[in-house]
């Protein structure tokens, strides 16, 4: 099975420019992205990381049209293939887009399946959506997605129920749901925060599998940064609705340049680390009814300088793949700028 | 060393329609003075369980738990009130373990009472503000209720009425795990203070291993309500005597992108306690079972370096 179209791997599959979506509340109205803007490439994993709150799941319904009703876009582009889907009507979306060209999966794949219906039942509803070839030939399609995923005894899980699976098989039903639309992105959202570790890292190696073999692009969002680190190659990075920087894995990990970023990495434990190493960052994420002026992170930044509190830092191009919105760092004008 | 509390072959089971669950069967545990001991296991395998049976919070089907050489599950209601007045236990759930109807002054007042701590109303106000500070909080949090702290903050609150009845022993059943990673470390720190502070003792429960690894002194590894694999933290992370201890630590991901997950270290799900199988719990996922495993069960027992292991081929 080939991918729906062709996206290489520098190409950017995923546009997402200045993004900016609130909530009306009955406490008044919650920022929750003001400015986003980060891309995702063909055939690669990209990481959305923050934490509880920063926004990172609503930008994944944001792309999907998903948002609740008392969500207002303010401003902003979602780039898919060279076409806005803030324009698409919601029609459009889910003829064209939903499930066939970007899928979704959540963190609780308990609660994402019907709990009435057989899991064939459930896998075959999304092949019609895409190709309805009779009910034999669903089957069959059926199973080898259940296959793909890694799934034992195919044949037999096509009739249980979602209640007699474990956690990690209802997530790989998840996939296999997915797969069938053949998409070519997913976006998964916090997929293995339910999850063991040892069913994790079964589950990982399906993503990865599935990125290599049939060239889906994933944007990955989680608060876990070793996750992170095994799965994806780019990453995002996220505060209190806004990127605060865009860069590689390895750059995270060894040459992270906002001062938030810095903090988390420094923040969590790894195989040689003592609770000494460990950093702390000041104070709490701030609520998003009335959120800290200018650089959103400067109340808890501990290199904060003037205009940290009025000016909003934009992201500026710091290397060949990184970008970073932060006053603090020093740009080379002859580098990409205008 | 001093065990301070040791759990000899404590049980707990439930009765379930499907048949027994054997949550917790048959733990040998020592904790010792002044370490911190963590607890690890993937869920379902029995941790809570076992905190909650060795405070009598639910009554242990079979065993003992010796706290200081004397049975806590022999105690009549008033030994055992004074018996979790040297156990404090700290829960996961910061937003659900407070009451949302009780100010923090009335959260941390409450165990003071109960326990008969302090003599007159000007006492507790003074102890609860003590509190607060060696949570890092402070007097002006005590007219707060949860629902206008943050979750650090409430978590910070769950750790000082734990330790408002000057426990010996801290239960801490991940406590970080509802909290975001900038505010864990804080927590952390604040532990490990308020542990050479007050000479505590910590039992603490987590599923990240990462977060084990460097907080503990001795690590116990539970797999289906037994503890496989028991010691120094720095010689069972160095060298995992039992397959299931070096298949989960195999398992973790680590913030470092040049390490990768390359094959999945255990294959398949952990079965149901309540039909465990014969023999070694672990066998029927065990890439080095041989023929014993799946007939007899293995004993903790203690190999050189001092590590203690239930395993036939370890």
């Amino acid at each position: 099975m080939t991918n729906n179209g062709n996206t290489d791997r520098d190409e950017n599959i995923l546009e997402i420019e200045d993004l900016a979506v609130s909530f009306d509340t009955e406490e008044g109205e919650v920022e929750a992205l003001d400015g986003v803007t980060f891309s995702a490439r063909g055939k690669s994993v990209t990481g959305l990381i923050g934490e509880t709150g920063c926004g990172k799941s609503v930008t994944g319904l944001t792309v999907l049209g998903l948002l609740d009703q008392n969500a207002r876009i303010k401003r902003g582009k979602v780039i898919y293939k060279g076409e806005d889907l803030l324009d698409k009507s919601e029609r459009e979306l889910e003829k064209n887009f939903r499930g066939k060209e970007i899928a979704m999966i959540f963190q609780d794949p308990g609660s994402s399946l019907n709990p009435v219906f057989t899991v064939e039942e459930q896998i075959t509803e999304a092949i019609k959506m895409y190709q309805n070839a009779g009910r034999e030939k669903n089957r069959d399609l059926a199973v080898e997605m259940l296959e793909k995923v890694k799934l034992p005894d195919a044949v037999q899980l096509l009739r249980r129920y979602p209640h007699e699976l474990s956690g990690g098989m209802k997530q790989r039903v998840m996939i296999a749901m997915m797969l069938s639309c053949n998409p070519s992105l997913l976006i998964a959202d916090e997929p293995t925060t339910a999850l063991d570790v040892s069913i994790q890292a079964q589950f990982i190696k399906v993503l990865r599998e599935i990125k290599e073999e049939l060239g889906t692009s994933i944007l990955y969002i989680t608060h876990d940064l070793a996750v992170i680190s095994e799965i994806c190659d780019r990453v995002s990075v996220m505060y209190a609705g806004r990127i605060v920087e865009n860069l590689s894995v390895m750059e995270l990990f060894h040459e992270p340049l906002h001062p938030y970023s810095r903090k988390l990495v420094h923040s969590v434990p790894g195989v040689e680390t003592s609770l000494s190493d460990l950093e702390e960052i000041p104070g709490s994420v701030p609520r998003l009814i009335n959120p800290p002026t200018g650089c959103r992170f400067h109340p808890r930044c501990e290199e904060k300088g003037e205009n940290c509190s009025g000016e909003v830092p934009r992201l500026k191009r710091v290397g060949p793949d990184h970008e970073v919105a932060c006053h603090k760092i020093e740009v080379q004008e002859s580098e990409g700028s205008p | 060393m001093n065990a301070i509390l040791e759990l000899r072959n404590l049980k707990k089971f439930f009765d379930s329609p499907e048949g027994t669950v054997k949550a917790v069967d048959g733990v040998n545990l020592k904790v010792y003075q002044g370490e911190t001991l963590g607890l690890v296991g993937e869920s379902g395998c029995g941790k809570s369980t076992l905190v909650r049976a060795a405070l009598r919070l639910i009554e242990p089907t079979k065993g003992e738990v010796l706290l200081r050489g004397e049975d806590v599950v022999k105690f009549d209601r008033k030994r055992l009130v004074e018996a979790r007045g040297q156990m404090g236990l700290v829960f996961q759930d910061p937003h659900s373990s407070l009451n949302p109807r009780m100010t923090v002054a009335e959260i941390l007042r409450r165990p003071i009472k109960i326990h008969d701590l302090c003599d007159s109303e000007e006492m507790t106000y003074n102890r609860i503000v003590e509190l607060l500070e060696t949570m890092g909080l402070s007097e002006e949090h005590m007219i707060r209720y949860p629902h206008e702290l943050s979750g650090g903050q409430k978590q910070r609150v769950g750790v000082a009425r734990a330790l408002a009845v000057e426990p010996e022993i801290l239960f801490l059943d991940e406590p970080t795990s509802a909290l975001d990673v900038s505010v864990q470390t804080k927590i952390l720190k604040l532990l490990r203070r308020t542990m050479d502070q007050l000479s505590l003792t910590y039992v603490f429960i987590s599923h990240d291993i990462n977060l084990i690894r460097t907080i503990s002194d001795r690590i116990a590894v539970m797999y289906l309500g037994k503890i496989v694999e028991v010691g120094d933290t720095g010689e069972v992370f160095f060298n995992p005597l039992h397959p299931y201890t070096k298949g989960l630590f195999e398992s973790v991901p680590l913030p470092d992108p040049e390490h990768r997950i390359e094959e999945v270290p255990l294959p398949g799900d952990v079965p149901s306690p309540v039909n465990p199988p014969p023999g070694c719990n672990f066998a029927p996922r065990c890439p080095k079972k041989i023929d014993r495993c799946e007939e007899e069960e293995p004993e903790l027992g203690e190999h050189e370096n001092g590590v203690q292991v239930a395993c036939w081929v370890a």
